[in-house]
């Protein structure tokens, strides 16, 4: 007996009635299911006409962006463990890792080692609500398109990256808790791997039933606690997300089941919210002449200019702001510094006076404001244990005060910052930054953000490939088979072993 | 200074700058893993263990019969290839990967609902000791661990569970958001592999804390096949954990601790107050075991399905004796008999379903188990079967059920009871009630009994002598200076 046409004999609903009593009640129990459904639905219709200019355009940008960080995000030391780690696994069909030449993992742990790289160091994209969203994605759909029998299009892989991110983006909107900085479940976590299924799933071409299965499967694998956040673990809420979610979609192809109402019910998908109000997602027949509305394209993710949360990138533009301001006459004599102020959100996250370590740098709102003010620059070199400890930082930090303003806002869309810095002589600037450059609001031109992949990049990769790259994804829409980015991926500079070696 | 603002980040950089903490949950939690001794494990301790670890084996095996279980042995042979190290329950000559073989063995533990319940409620074993085998088949031929320490690092894993589960009323209840072998059995597992793989004191810390983060999966997959697959998946992420600490990943050293403003182990549960355990170096030390055992199942549906079947059965007893005959036609002489059947059962939606469609569904029917039991006597293995799920004489008795929720009868498994009311045809009510069904902790199963249970349940798919053998090797794990005998017949 096919248990899925009786609507709601779904093993899902708790109540059963005899007989005569099923018509009205069918529709109504039918609705439990209704958004679960109309995801699986989307995800496995959609097609190239659905995307947008627009889509593609930001989603393109998005993928160059998560490639670069996670090349520079390999040279950490917690990819090396679960590098170390994934090594024990042997598998037939085997995915790359990540500018390392020549080195190949079982598809799950690629995905896992990869995702990891790409949230290392805090360098990746950020989405309002807040999640980080390619780096669920990005790394499993690598890995799953080199084991397919067939040729896996740029233009499929684009549409299996987009489905991952509409699925995060829509999911997110399910809570007013999303909205709010996080406080139990690290958001990566919870979305990313749907996000991830979805993505997979869609690659793989399941379905509508298979992808609801997916979501469904993926969903027992969601969320992880915020405390490990704080931590070398935190990369792996990223790569986790990967391996599971495409892992779930493989699941699903074979046939496993989960709930059908995953993302209808509070004992589904709500688990993870307190506030959870799910809706159906638009057909993508579009109906009077619109096409399928993505997320993305009415929200744009913010792009990172150097590896720190997204926060301190509004201090440290006003903090620059704010030196230029004083080095009008000259360059400004910094240890003459009587006071400096910053009026920020609240947010115990990211309020850390004295870092002592990498994350807590990363982390810190006085830690950045005071780097812009001493280097005039913040980068990726800003957050080494030497530039950490430097006496004259340490001195600047202490002179540091935060204020939180009533009208600021701690989310990322109405959030300001402003600093003040008062000299020892009465000389007092101000400046302020609304919207960070690199903000959905102002986004980084192409050739920044080239630049910054260019950068990352090429700590790992010969120049030619971090030429091809660029010119790949610059066009992968056109690309008949995406999988010639893998040699590229593992490309590396000559020089890069010893480097590696030296790193332990 | 913005001292108002501090809190979520100071605490953690306070955590990270002084020296791990010594009066943290955490860090006791560590070491106790890493501390406990043999002479730990009292008689009482070794005996209920090792019936555990004999019941998790025997379901286990005929588990592996499951097409839940073929499905998961399928996907992890197809994503990865035969790696020669852990043994799979039941199937000579395949070997995965220890954290894959920890994933199907788990899976098929879990896959009929057979396997233990303990109080507060979880499946304990399962998250466990597939874990456990697979570290032990991963070691080295003349570093296998003695049956001693096995037995410890069960212990442990089983402890460590108990310990979380009382951190919260709201593990006490009927669990609502996540399924809580996924919660605790993680963990769980996590710390039986970090005893075994003898971890320090502070990697034992992190092993939890990373499997922290590959906890919790929703209940709503509990109604579905996927269940089974969140004991395989506590069994091996908790491997996982380990493995990863074991070469330095570290995580939240206060995970277990109830930090204000930042979710650890907390996530999982919305109130939330942990307490520390007595160090292994003070007397006092006491298992969770010894003061509440563990419930085996006697057919593969929920444990509350044994109140219903148990009640039931005796009122076939005295309907047998109304009737006045047995054997052939027994069916519809008690369909033709029985007007009403009225049940006096704890109100839980997850097992309440007046017509199941599928055999999870009728494993999780306290209408579905009362018939049965009403016309045979009893509830099997075979009581699930496609054909016994359709049969007409079932289907019949169950449209004459009536449930009711009495105030007296919590869904709880210390407490709830089970009646059974028959309303026969000429007007004479038959009348059961179990408050404590055969098996549960209050009225264990006679070791002949669950001897029988492993036979019948190892013996679907392993040979006569590699039954009495595995009997033998649990019976004496103990004793043994190696556990490669358990280890070498579990396919």
């Amino acid at each position: 007996m096919d248990v899925t046409s009786l609507g709601f004999y779904s093993e899902n609903s708790y109540y059963g009635y005899k007989g005569s009593m099923l018509s009205p009640l069918i529709k109504f129990l039918c609705l439990f299911q209704s958004v679960t459904e109309s995801f699986g639905a989307a995800i496995s219709s959609l097609n190239a006409v659905h995307l947008t200019d627009t889509v593609i355009h930001r989603s393109k940008r998005m993928m160059l962006d998560t490639l670069g960080v996670g090349l520079l995000g390999t040279s950490t030391a917690v990819f090396s463990k679960a590098l170390q780690y994934s090594q024990f696994f042997k598998s037939v069909e085997r995915s790359s890792v990540w500018g390392r030449s020549g080195m190949t993992l079982p598809p799950q742990y690629a995905a896992f080692v990869n995702g990891i790289a790409v949230h290392s160091m805090d360098f990746d994209d950020t989405w309002h609500p807040a999640t980080h969203p390619s780096g669920a994605v990005l790394p499993a759909i690598l890995a799953l398109a080199e084991t397919l029998p067939t040729q896996t299009s740029g233009l499929d892989l684009l549409l299996a990256f987009n489905a991952g991110i509409e699925v995060q983006g829509q999911l997110m909107r399910f809570s007013k808790e999303a909205h709010n900085i996080p406080r139990r479940f690290h958001p990566p976590a919870v979305v990313g791997v749907m996000g991830s299924a979805a993505a997979s799933a869609k690659l793989l071409a399941l379905s509508p039933a298979q992808c609801v299965h997916s979501l469904a499967i993926a969903a027992s694998s969601a969320g992880a606690p915020m405390a490990n956040a704080a931590t070398q673990t935190k990369p792996l809420h990223t790569g986790n997300a990967a391996r599971r979610g495409l892992e779930a979609a493989k699941l699903a192809l074979l046939g496993l089941e989960g709930s059908q109402a995953i993302l209808d019910l509070e004992s589904g998908f709500g688990v993870f919210y307190s506030d959870y109000s799910p809706s159906e997602l638009p057909g993508t027949n579009g109906g009077c002449g619109g096409g399928f509305r993505w997320v993305l394209e009415e929200q744009d993710v913010a792009i990172k200019r150097f590896p720190a949360h997204l926060g301190m990138h509004w201090v440290v533009d006003a903090a620059l702001e704010a030196r230029a301001k004083l080095g009008a006459s000259g360059e400004p004599d910094l240890c003459k510094v009587q006071k400096v102020v910053l009026r920020v959100p609240p947010s115990r996250y990211i309020d850390c006076p004295f870092p002592a370590m990498e994350h807590q740098a990363r982390h810190s709102f006085q830690f950045n404001a005071c780097s812009a003010l001493l280097d005039n620059q913040v980068s990726v070199n800003s957050f080494s244990g030497p530039q950490i400890d430097r006496p004259a930082l340490r001195e600047l930090l202490a002179k540091v005060r935060v204020e939180n303003p009533q009208d600021n806002h701690p989310s990322f869309d109405k959030m300001y910052c402003e600093v003040t810095v008062e000299m020892e002589h009465g000389e007092s600037v101000t400046a302020r930054c609304d919207t960070f450059y690199g903000h959905w609001r102002k986004p980084l031109s192409q050739e920044d953000l080239v630049g910054k992949f260019e950068a990352n990049a090429s700590t790992v990769l010969s120049q030619e490939a971090v030429e091809s790259v660029v010119d790949i994804i610059g066009n992968i829409e056109k690309c008949p088979d995406c999988t010639v980015l893998r040699s590229y991926l593992q490309m590396s500079r000559p020089t890069t072993h010893l480097f590696r070696e030296h790193l332990g | 200074m913005s001292a108002t603002l501090r809190g979520l980040h100071q605490s953690a950089l306070e955590v990270i700058q002084r020296p791990a903490s010594e009066d943290s949950v955490t860090d006791s939690f560590g070491q106790f893993i890493q501390g406990v001794q043999p002479h730990h494990l009292t008689p009482t301790l070794l005996h209920r263990s090792k019936r555990m670890v004999l019941d998790s084996i025997g379901v286990g095996l005929l588990g592996s019969t499951t097409h839940v279980f073929q499905l998961a042995l399928q996907h992890c042979q197809h994503m990865y290839a035969p790696d020669d190290v852990s043994s799979v329950y039941g199937r000579r000559g395949t070997r995965l990967s220890p954290t894959l073989a920890a994933f199907v063995n788990g899976v098929a533990t879990h896959s009929m609902d057979f396997d233990d319940t303990w109080h507060p409620a979880t499946h304990p074993s399962g998250a466990v000791l597939p874990a456990l085998l697979a570290v032990s088949d991963m070691l080295p031929n003349n570093r296998k661990p003695s049956g001693r320490d096995f037995l410890l690092a069960f212990n442990v894993g089983i402890e460590v569970q108990g310990r979380l589960m009382r951190f919260s009323n709201e593990a006490q209840n009927i669990p609502k958001r996540f399924h809580p072998p996924t919660v605790v059995g993680t963990l769980g597992s996590a710390a039986a592999c970090a005893r075994l793989l003898s971890l320090e004191r502070s990697q034992c810390s992190h092993a939890l804390a990373i499997a922290a983060s590959l906890s919790g999966a929703p209940m709503a997959n509990a109604a579905t096949q996927s269940k089974p697959l969140h004991i395989g998946n506590a069994a091996r992420l908790g491997l996982e954990a380990a493995l990863l600490s074991s070469i330095g990943l570290e995580a939240s050293p206060r995970v277990l601790d109830d930090t204000s403003g930042v979710a650890g182990f907390s996530a999982f549960y919305e109130d939330y107050a942990p307490q520390p355990l007595t160090s292994p170096e003070e007397a006092g030390l006491r298992f969770l075991l010894e003061d509440q055992d563990m419930g085996f199942k006697r057919f593969p549906a929920h444990l509350g399905m044994h109140w219903v079947a148990d009640a039931a059965a005796s009122v076939h007893k005295l309907l047998l004796g109304e009737l006045g005959s047995q054997g052939m036609g027994r069916g519809s002489q008690v369909v033709g008999q029985v007007q009403d059947i009225l049940l006096r059962v704890p109100h839980s939606k997850y097992i309440n379903r007046p017509f199941p469609e599928s055999e999870h569904q009728a494993r999780h029917s306290f209408q579905f188990n009362a018939c049965s039991a009403l016309l045979d006597g009893e509830v099997t293995v075979l009581s699930f079967s496609q054909e016994a799920l359709q049969r007409p004489d079932l289907l019949a008795l169950l449209g004459r059920v009536r449930v009711e929720h009495p105030h007296d009868n919590p869904a709880n498994f210390d407490n709830m009871y089970g009646e059974v009311q028959v309303t026969l045809v000429g007007g004479d009510v038959l009348k059961g009630r179990c408050d404590t069904f055969y098996g549960h902790w209050r009225n264990p199963l006679t070791n002949e009994s669950l001897k029988k249970k492993f036979c019948s349940n190892a013996g679907a798919v392993l040979p006569r002598e590699k039954v009495e053998g595995l009997i033998e090797a649990v019976e004496g794990l103990d004793s043994l200076e190696d556990c490669s005998p358990l280890l070498a017949q579990l396919q």
